[in-house]
């Protein structure tokens, strides 16, 4: 599906407004965006928000009765600035859908069970080397409502405090295979192949460690402190 | 290295995300923060005019004393240590969302704001903007405020509607569209 750009935008992120994905256009500001000088208030950033946002951990899974039906995986995630610096403490939240493509949540429709024992939200801090490790099972693909044949390839949320307020990011991350992934209108908002490339997480083939858990590993890069925005 | 590219919040994120109090940036941890407690609120809208549900707003601002609680401020040592400085709020069904928070003193060179950020579905990339104080004097000489085109500087300015209240309406598209930035 192709994506409507602006040529004055970094193709390495997604277009804004997105063929097939009627919302975009009547959220996506028409004005053209204002640049600014950087000061204080855009260099800096909340310390600690779990001061403020309750840490849920990070196993979506369950054990034994109250284990949730699909796929045990294990996320290795790691979070790095622009530079390859880990980002030690940053503030990860984490969502999806249960193994058969349902989130808990009222917008969702009853297209798909609810899992009782699969609420799917984490919510946990980087240790020093900037990781993070999950164990959820692998959400299913969705239809989206009153849509033409698009579907959401499997695909699991994030939400990033980095070290200051310039380097939030909101992203996605997507499982590699899945055949749906290529006419995915999100994902393929990305212009730039490279870029799309770091939504898609790597498999690491099993070795029996973890028992009954599929591995797969995702690198997520983030503003650094002194990025300045991209001239046009 | 490349940067991850953003994507939408999507239609689902969790109601659990918007802890209990997260709006509430006049309290941590059970103890007061110093300053004018008042309350900044607001309805989001898409073109046509219709209100967002579930829409995130998050905000990063100084204490009363115009200091912000990060080790790049060159006074964070004295920073109030009661206030945190951000917050989070989803917008309710007739989309309007609200906080509680201190009146921000002024940085260094700059007028008292707020720093708000909207992430929604639908939204491929966070939306950024920011908030000013219609009483503030420094507003004049703001750089941020003044590199915003003069016909639409009114549009980041929140009304006093009363003692410590302050009406900021956030218009996604469309007429009267708020100015968003492009960092």
């Amino acid at each position: 599906m192709a994506a409507v750009s602006d040529p004055v935008e970094d193709l390495t992120q997604p277009a804004r407004l997105v063929a097939g994905y009627p919302q975009t256009f009547v959220r996506t500001p028409a004005q053209p965006l204002v640049r600014r000088p950087l000061t204080l208030s855009e260099l800096t950033g909340p310390v600690e928000p779990q001061r403020r946002l309750r840490l849920l951990g990070g196993d979506l899974a369950g054990s034994g009765e109250r284990r949730a039906i699909g796929q045990a995986i294990r996320l290795r995630v790691r979070i790095l600035d622009e530079g390859g610096v880990p980002v030690a403490g940053a503030l990860v939240e984490m969502w999806q859908a249960n193994a058969a493509g349902r989130y808990i949540h009222p917008n969702d429709d009853d297209h798909a069970p609810v899992d009782p024992n699969f609420y799917g939200a984490a919510r946990l801090v980087a240790d020093e080397n900037g990781f993070i490790e999950i164990r959820t099972v692998k959400p299913g693909a969705y239809p989206v409502p009153s849509s033409d044949g698009w579907w959401r390839p499997p695909h699991v949320h994030f939400s990033i405090f980095g070290r200051v307020w310039l380097s939030r990011l909101v992203t996605q991350m997507y499982f590699p295979g899945e055949p749906l992934n290529p006419q995915d209108r999100i994902l393929n908002a990305v212009a730039d192949a490279q870029a799309r490339e770091r939504l898609i997480a790597r498999f690491v083939p099993p070795t029996g460690d973890p028992y009954n858990e599929l591995v797969y590993e995702h690198r997520i890069v983030v503003r650094g402190r002194d990025a300045t925005p991209p001239q046009p | 290295m490349i940067r991850t590219p953003e994507q939408t919040l999507g239609p689902f994120f969790p109601p659990r995300f918007a802890d209990p109090g997260a709006n509430d940036l006049t309290v941590l941890d059970g103890r007061c923060a110093r300053g004018e407690p008042i309350e900044i609120h607001g309805v989001v809208t898409e073109e046509g005019g219709a209100a967002l549900e579930n829409l995130i707003v998050e905000i990063w601002q100084t204490d009363a004393a115009g200091i912000y609680r990060h080790p790049l401020d060159p006074r964070h040592r004295e920073a109030d240590p009661d206030f945190l400085g951000w917050g989070r709020a989803a917008t309710d069904r007739e989309g309007r969302y609200s906080f509680r928070t201190i009146r921000p003193g002024a940085p260094a060179g700059r007028a008292p704001h707020v720093n708000v950020m909207l992430m929604y579905s639908g939204l491929m990339r966070i939306l950024k903007t920011a908030l000013f104080f219609e009483d503030a004097a420094e507003n004049g000489t703001d750089p941020v405020l003044l590199a915003v085109p003069a016909e639409r500087r009114a549009l980041l300015i929140a009304r006093r509607e009363a003692p410590g209240r302050y009406r900021f309406d956030i218009r996604l598209r469309g007429e009267g569209e708020t100015p968003f930035f492009a960092d």
